[in-house]
């Protein structure tokens, strides 16, 4: 049980934002015994309820659909207009693109309603869940380690920044991030993709096990996907069991009712509260780091109850912002004072800059021939397909463009096959011709690496304010050349790996996405060990006010090409056991 | 019919329960959208683009018409009704042109050959009648295989269930 909130007491830490940084914050910083308060601006969901996982489309009204006044944003919308992208809709609610799907009833109550978070500027697609949990509730799952080839990737190719760590400084962290919380895959001993701690790896396709075998020929990998979900269960957890394969994954926009795929609740949260030293306020949205002018230090938070409205303070010895990057990034312009009138630990102007992600949208769909007709198979009981790791820029150097990508892919049929909308004709032997090749489909999608570049940037719109009159964020973000050039070679490579593999290529998808896509935000708070040029310093600690620490993807100083979750996780963690350390020590 | 449902169908979805006859379901509600002509219509339609065969029952059984009727009556954009409506009477205008009588009136084979000719351009549609059949079929697509029909018998889907082990193969 959560403890009783007390605005009179002073918190050793206060934790903005319950994701998978708040979360992971929560869990270490009361292992230590601090007491903690875990402020999140959403509710807390009775999730179960929400996900169903196991419900049949046919014992839903509306198959899985949201209500008709709910409108999801489609891709396209994306591209033909700007932000505010919910201005002037007739809708009552309107979604990110990813309710645009099967199962959207089931997450929206997790993702926001546009209408009532806008933002402005360059088009963006800005994917926010606000509730207990954030996104790691409906997360894609895919759990990858970072090597040195994207921690020291400025020394090895001459853009940007290194890292102020190395592979050895987080290592020991992922261990542990892997043994508390589970996760599934096959050892292959990639220097540029280290192996975690596995759990039981999920199994291949036919037509994957034949990709793997001849990317072996072609010195590429395709392993089991590496999934953030306990296969063989995490026993020191009461709160969630081992994967059953029941294959709801991917049908739904995201969730899994028994908690086998990593959230932050089951996985953090809820055991944080079991060692009595957290409180959780939801519904709390933080719209100010208060400070104490005298020490320039952070002496709590100002939030706004999300209901009423009504603002409240809460004092801490530390604050730790886990609002996902780009929120994190706004709270901090937020905090003008006196002290720090461009934000507090803006004193470097780099808050809200060197901003990156992955880049989507290239890809390819093909057919495996021998797998026609064949007698039906289950395709989709697993918590994922295969990931093909970077290949280029590694022992060789494309002249073309820096950095890598790697692909997301899967095969067979899901409970509903795609293929019905788009195989032509009718009839019988449409009926026939949907039944015969539902099975024999295989597709990837690539995950490339954005470049950091100063001049992608957010920062406060002066005029646009949410619902709760807070200053929006403005976006100033674009894709640049080397974006471009390597989408093109994502989009020929995959052709080229599918043909080796003799699978029939089917098309090659060559269009980018728009930016933000990839729901993997990162940067705009960066670390480093310049306080000129960075704004955290390797403990995540500002380099300004140092019981500030940002512990969320903003201070990723590049974005490599693999999923973020796990690093940010095992970054914080690292940086949670130090600030333990230093307020210990009275150095805080 | 010689379509049959195995044991293991029926231990799944329960007994019986896929075989719910079309003609007590259209008896006992009628529809909210649609007049009784156009729903008719629509009945044909769907179970023409996905019909029964020897491997299992079609869209009628699967009660498709039934299901977009719901999801239009209560559809948010009036103008997602109105393109059924007139997309319904571009078929019989469509029939008229092509045999002299309206859709239903039509024998099977005229029906077929209306058909034919509203999905000439389906990757491209031009025409009215060409767009409207993109729509007929998606939405008939969507119904029929999120039905119990579509998932359990037409498609053998054998997932959504508890597994000890995972399927596949394991890389070695």
């Amino acid at each position: 049980m959560s403890n009783e909130l007390d605005l009179n007491k002073t918190y050793d830490a206060i934790v903005v934002g319950s994701g998978a940084g708040g979360g992971m914050a929560a869990h270490v910083l009361t292992s230590h015994g601090m007491q903690v308060l875990l402020l999140e601006a959403g509710k807390k969901l009775d999730i179960n309820k929400e996900l169903k996982s196991m419900e049949w489309p046919y014992d839903h009204p509306r198959r899985g659909d949201m209500p008709p006044d709910s409108h999801a944003l489609s891709g396209r919308e994306y591209t033909i207009r700007k932000p505010p992208y919910a201005q002037g809709s007739p809708y009552k609610h309107v979604y990110s693109y990813v309710e645009d799907g099967t199962g959207s009833d089931y997450a929206k109550d997790i993702v926001v309603d546009e209408k009532d978070h806008p933002y402005t500027g360059t088009q963006y697609a800005w994917v926010r869940a606000r509730c207990l949990g954030g996104k790691t509730n409906i997360w894609g799952r895919l759990a990858l380690r970072l090597s040195d080839y994207d921690f020291k990737a400025a020394s090895r190719d001459g853009y940007g920044e290194d890292w102020p760590i190395s592979y050895a400084d987080i290592s020991p962290y992922y261990d542990k991030v892997d043994l508390y919380l589970g996760i599934s895959g096959h050892k292959e001993n990639l220097p540029y993709l280290p192996d975690s701690l596995f759990q039981r790896a999920v199994r291949l396709n036919p037509a994957e096990v034949k990709l793997r075998e001849s990317m072996a020929k072609m010195g590429r990998v395709v392993t089991p996907y590496r999934a953030g979900v306990t296969t063989d269960g995490v026993k020191h957890n009461k709160y969630r069991v081992h994967c059953y394969g029941r294959g709801a994954c991917d049908r739904r926009v995201g969730g899994c009712d028994i908690h086998a795929a990593f959230d932050s609740p089951t996985g953090l949260i809820y055991p944080a509260m079991d060692t009595g030293n957290l409180t959780l306020r939801t519904n709390a949205t933080v719209n100010e780091v208060t400070v104490d002018k005298d020490s320039g230090k952070a002496s709590g938070v100002s939030f706004i109850d999300t209901d009423t409205g009504q603002t409240y303070a809460a004092k801490g010895r530390a604050v730790l912002l886990a609002a996902s990057t780009l929120e994190s990034a706004r709270l901090m312009l937020l905090s003008k004072s006196s002290l720090y009138p461009n934000g507090i630990g803006n004193s470097s102007g780099h808050v809200g800059h060197n901003f990156c992600e992955h880049l989507m949208g290239p890809g390819v769909a093909g057919l495996d021939k021998e797998l026609v007709g064949k007698p039906r198979t289950l395709d989709d009981g697993r918590p994922g397909s295969f990931y093909l790791p970077r290949f280029r820029n590694l022992t060789d150097r494309s002249s073309k463009f820096l950095r890598g990508y790697g692909f997301e892919g899967g095969s067979g049929t899901g409970m509903f096959p795609e293929n019905a909308y788009s195989t032509p004709g009718f009839g019988a032997a449409y009926k026939k011709t949907v039944r015969d090749y539902a099975g024999a489909f295989i597709g990837m999608g690539g995950f490339g690496e954005v470049l950091p570049r100063y001049e992608n940037y957010v920062e406060l719109d002066p005029e646009v304010k949410d619902r709760w009159g807070v200053p929006v964020l403005r976006f100033h973000i674009k894709f640049g050349d080397n974006e471009k050039k390597m989408a093109a070679d994502m989009a020929d490579s995959a052709r080229e790996m599918f043909e080796a593999a003799g699978i029939e290529v089917l098309s090659v998808s060559r269009e980018i996405l728009t930016e933000g896509y990839s729901i993997h935000e990162l940067g705009t708070s960066r670390m480093g060990n310049d306080p000129k040029k960075s704004v955290v310093n390797q403990f995540q600690q500002s380099h300004d006010v140092p019981n500030l620490l940002v512990v969320d993807g903003s201070t990723h100083v590049s974005a490599s090409c693999q999923n973020p979750t796990w690093t940010i996780m095992a970054l914080c963690w690292r940086s949670c056991d130090h600030l333990a350390e230093e307020l210990k020590k009275g150095n805080v | 019919m010689s379509y049959q449902i195995n044991r293991r169908d029926l231990i799944r979805i329960g007994a019986g329960a896929v075989l719910a006859a079309p003609a007590i379901f259209a008896a006992a509600d009628a529809p909210k959208f649609f007049t009784p002509a156009e729903f008719t219509a629509v009945d044909e339609l769907t179970e023409l683009i996905i019909p029964s065969d020897d491997h299992s029952h079609g869209a009628r059984a699967a009660q498709v018409a039934a299901y977009i009727d719901v999801r239009l009556a209560e559809a948010f954009e009036p103008k997602e009704r109105d393109d059924w409506r007139n997309g319904l009477e571009l078929v019989d205008r469509l029939s008229g042109k092509l045999h002299g009588v309206t859709f239903m009136e039509a024998t099977p084979e005229q029906r077929i050959a209306v058909l034919t000719r509203m999905a000439k351009n389906e990757m491209k549609p031009k025409t009215p009648e060409e767009i409207f059949f993109r729509e007929l079929k998606h939405a008939t697509a969507h119904a029929y295989y999120t039905s119990k029909i579509g998932i359990h018998q037409e498609m053998e889907y054998k997932g959504n269930v508890m597994l000890e082990e995972f399927v596949g193969y394991e890389v070695k």
